[in-house]
């Protein structure tokens, strides 16, 4: 016992370790002070739309509370999902855009699965995990193409997932959806068709659409935090990252094979993304619809800049940003546009990119407090 | 008059003392060098006077007033200005351009470049520090880039010039030129704090000069009165005899070899040609020349970083038939660096994570690709205090070490991997004295224990002390071999140079 706490509190012996959560915090309080200057400068009423806002956004007891807490929970796995994505990537020094691209097609490989013939009669833990191993080693490859041009040809990772991305896209959408996998036109249904029962995500909230996701995505965290900092190929992936402007040299001159950590980095990353893919598949839509409304990969990347591409903090991170989504439509009645809340989270991102003035500004105010009473 | 004074200055990192209880006084003219080994405190308190670290406790007087720097910008305001180590210039930008950013001159709302550049050559003459306004400083040699450097702080009206290890960077003839400056800068009536490990620098240039160690301040000489002797038994806080001592081992077997060897250097040249030599067990070979002769391509085909375009390298008596540091290392190559910030230490990792790189993928540091913490730690408290490493702290940042201390901490990884061949590049480059000895004990060590070592540095006097036999490299081949005891400095600078040869008997 007494080694676990010394263990737990003389890591945490560097100057200033607080401000990896402090950083976050003040940020997203600074974005919401400046929500309120915005709504006050349209004339509105900013108490009432924070008040709507929260009060709907499942983070706190109110009116219908379970279902907006479901709500939040739902979309909150996505966001978690290519969040640590993002970051998975960002700790081995790799700038991947690519969890748009993986995201849908995790998607599109949990449809297919979930509806394939042979598949769709399987008892139902094993259909989803089949269904669920497809997507991820389908979202895994997609990943592991782009670590492979990195690793092999040198092509930056920015470039090859952007074109993953429309590959992808293009791919379902102008080829899958319409063609080979759409659904029979007698059936009345366009898109791919419904998956069996047996795929769909279970409830665990009755009279609520929150399923198994968040537990899932929630056992990714751990496995995510776990592999990172508690396996040798996490040690020699946060090496990698750290010596980034140095060309990695360090690692590589202890012997890590860097071309094989990147596209391992790589697949790991896009397995992540396929996650949240799936869960949105087998546990919302039921189908893969003709026109996919994206996103998803994109507000990983401001999830994991929040949460500081740590898993935790992505946990965190990927919550609030549910609540937030959740919350959106409620503000309308305050009059004001639903897209409010992603205005905050853009000010958080925004206020995260300029960590430096945050930092000066929270030492500022701090700092020379602790010193005259300490 | 005063320029500077600091009264009783603690400052207090988790762990270290860094500054403990320092006072000093300064005065107007004077060119004032702090020494001390690394990590006794000499950049901790220089940032504290920039305002970059707050101190602990003390005070701070600039021109006999009382003052509290919070940043670097009240330091600016106060005119104290900073030299730093790495360089803060754009590369892309032009010398004016650079000297000028953030405080341009303007016409209207737009940057005047004419009367930026008109303004750069009067103060670059008033002070004869020669710089063309219009180049790129990406073209610049670093001795250059750093005159830029201090044209920028003079622009901003400093009058307490701060240079934290200013030499470190240059060559012999650009030191010269420096020391030219400050004197010429100190004449003109400016305070210079000069920062500096090498003794013979401070003996040359200081009015006074102050010796720090471990944090405390020791005592502050003037230069006339004292000398090397004096000053390096301050810093160490004993008798320094850098004196290598002999170390008889009767040479083994052949361990590594390299044939023919002939390698393309990153830039597409030819850098190594056709070079041919064996590493004994129980010796140490010493590889001399002029940097840029083919060192660095010799250690980059070595460590397995370039695939050669000729010739082969045999280690623990086998040919190596993939070369890349993977398979080096599985032979039994131990590699310092030159250059441990980029290729030796992770900086954002502890100490234990640093000393376990290399062998983190083997028992008992792990166990199925799972790491063992415990193994980890009881493995680092050991090492921290087998190699003297201080803090004792397994947990302090590698990026937070000095220099010294961060080669220690190197040593400590190295000579822990199961090894036979030690490939060894200027392993004390940027060390004081203390560090120095240590590293050459470790190799002298090693030598005994049966290790063949490869020593490649530009230190004469480091190559004559240690190695059994010299090789010289001179335009990327092997102009001559010979033994310390039959050669003398003088006529291995001739080699050096490419003026003299001796034939090699293979
Ligand atoms: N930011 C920091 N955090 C913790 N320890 C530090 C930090 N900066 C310096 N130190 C420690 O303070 C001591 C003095 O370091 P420094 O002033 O850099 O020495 P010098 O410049 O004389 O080589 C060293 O032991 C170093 O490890
Ligand atoms: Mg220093």
């Amino acid at each position: 016992m007494k080694i676990i706490l010394k263990r737990l509190f003389s890591r945490r012996k560097e100057e200033y370790w607080w401000m990896t959560i402090a950083v976050p915090l003040v940020s997203i309080l600074f974005a919401l002070i400046t929500g309120v200057i915005f709504i006050k400068i349209t004339g509105r009423n900013p108490i009432r739309a924070y008040e709507l806002l929260f009060g709907s956004s499942g983070l706190f007891p109110g009116p219908y509370w379970k279902n907006h807490f479901a709500e939040m929970l739902l979309s909150s796995s996505m966001f978690i999902s290519t969040g640590l994505a993002f970051a998975i990537a960002a700790k081995a020094g790799l700038f991947s855009i690519g969890a748009e691209g993986q995201f849908i097609v995790g998607g599109i490989v949990a449809a297919y699965f979930g509806y394939a013939k042979p598949f769709a009669g399987l008892p139902a833990i094993l259909h989803l995990i089949i269904v669920f191993i497809m997507a991820m080693t389908a979202g895994g490859i997609w990943g592991a193409i782009a670590g492979w041009l990195k690793a092999k040809k040198g092509i930056h990772e920015v470039i090859t997932t952007i074109m993953l991305n429309w590959i992808a896209l293009y791919l379902i959408e102008d080829w899958l959806v319409t063609g080979p996998m759409k659904a029979n036109v007698a059936t009345g249904v366009s898109g791919t068709p419904y998956i069996s029962a047996t795929a769909k995500l279970p409830k665990i909230l009755p009279g609520t659409r929150l399923n198994i996701s968040f537990i899932i995505i929630a056992a990714a965290v751990f496995f995510t935090w776990y592999f990172l900092y508690r396996t040798t190929i996490g040690f020699e992936i946060r090496a990698m990252g750290h010596t980034l402007v140095f060309g990695m040299e360090a690692p590589k001159a202890s012997g890590v094979n860097i071309d094989r950590r990147i596209i391992q980095t790589m697949f790991i990353s896009g397995a992540a993304a396929s996650l949240g893919g799936s869960f949105i598949i087998l546990g919302i839509l039921f189908q893969y619809p003709p026109v996919f409304e994206g996103g998803y990969g994109f507000d990983g990347i401001a999830v994991a800049l929040i949460g500081q591409n740590e898993p935790i903090g992505i946990l965190l991170a990927g919550i609030l940003i549910g609540a937030l989504r959740t919350g959106a439509t409620a503000v309308q009645l305050a009059h004001i546009p639903k897209t409010f809340p992603s205005i905050i989270e853009g000010l958080i991102v925004a206020f995260i990119a300029l960590q430096e003035l945050v930092r000066y500004l929270i030492i500022k105010l701090v700092v020379p407090k602790r010193s005259e009473s300490g | 008059m005063k320029a500077l004074e600091v009264k009783n200055i603690i400052k207090r990192f988790p762990g270290v003392l860094a500054n403990d209880n320092i006072n000093l006084s300064i005065n107007k003219s004077e060119i004032y060098s702090i020494v001390g080994e690394n990590g006794a405190g000499k950049s901790t308190l220089m940032k504290i006077i920039y305002g970059l670290y707050t101190p602990t406790s003390g005070e701070i007087y600039v021109f006999g007033k009382k003052v509290k720097i919070n940043s670097s910008n009240d330091a600016i305001k106060l005119k104290i200005g900073m030299v730093h180590q790495e360089f803060m210039l754009i590369p892309r930008f032009s010398v004016t351009e650079n000297i000028v950013l953030g405080h341009e001159p303007r016409k209207g709302m737009f940057f005047d470049r004419k009367v930026a550049v008109k303004e750069i050559k009067e103060i670059s003459d008033r002070y004869g520090l020669k710089v063309d306004p219009l180049e790129k400083v990406e073209n610049l040699p670093v001795g250059i880039q750093q005159r830029v450097e201090i044209l920028k702080i003079l622009r901003r009206g400093a009058e307490i010039l701060i240079f934290d290890e200013p030499t470190a960077v240059l060559t012999p003839e650009e030191a010269e030129d420096l020391f030219k400056t400050l004197s010429f800068l100190r004449d003109s009536g400016k305070t210079i704090i000069f920062i500096s490990h090498k003794l013979k620098e401070v003996m040359t240039i200081s009015d006074r000069i102050a010796v720090l160690r471990r944090g405390e301040l020791q005592g502050v000489v003037y230069k006339e009165k004292t000398n090397e002797k004096e000053l390096a038994r301050m810093m160490v806080g004993r008798d320094v005899v850098l004196e290598i001592p002999e170390a008889l081992v009767k040479r083994g077997d052949t361990i590594t070899s390299v044939r023919n060897l002939t390698v393309k250097n990153k830039r597409g040249i030819v850098g190594l040609k056709d070079v041919s030599f064996d590493v004994h067990s129980g010796e140490i070979l010493g590889i001399a020349g002029v940097e840029g002769n083919g060192q660095s391509e010799l250690i980059d085909a070595l460590i397995g970083f370039i695939k050669p375009i000729g010739g082969s390298i045999f280690l623990s008596g086998k040919k190596v038939k993939l070369i890349n540091p993977r398979n080096m290392r599985k032979r039994g190559m131990a590699y310092i660096p030159e250059d441990r910030k980029r290729r030796g230490l992770i900086l954002p990792f502890k100490i234990k994570d640093n000393v376990i790189m290399g062998q983190h993928n083997k028992r008992p540091f792990s166990r199925n690709g799972i790491l063992n913490d415990m193994a980890i730690e009881s493995f680092a408290e050991k090492k921290v205090e087998e190699f003297d490493i201080r803090p004792r702290d397994i947990y302090t940042k590698a990026a937070n070490l000095s220099g010294g201390t961060q080669q220690k901490v190197l040593l400590a990884r190295e000579l822990s991997i199961n090894h036979n061949f030690i490939l060894a590049s200027q392993p004390t480059r940027g060390l004081d004295i203390g560090a120095m000895e240590f590293v050459y004990k470790m190799l002298i060590e090693e030598k005994k224990r049966g290790v063949a070592v490869l020593l490649v540095s530009l230190e004469l006097s480091e190559i004559m002390g240690l190695a059994d036999r010299i090789l010289v490299l001179y335009e990327g081949v092997i102009i001559g071999e010979t033994k310390p005891g039959e050669t003398s400095e003088e006529e291995l600078g001739l080699m050096m140079l490419g003026l003299k040869k001796k034939e090699r008997v293979m």
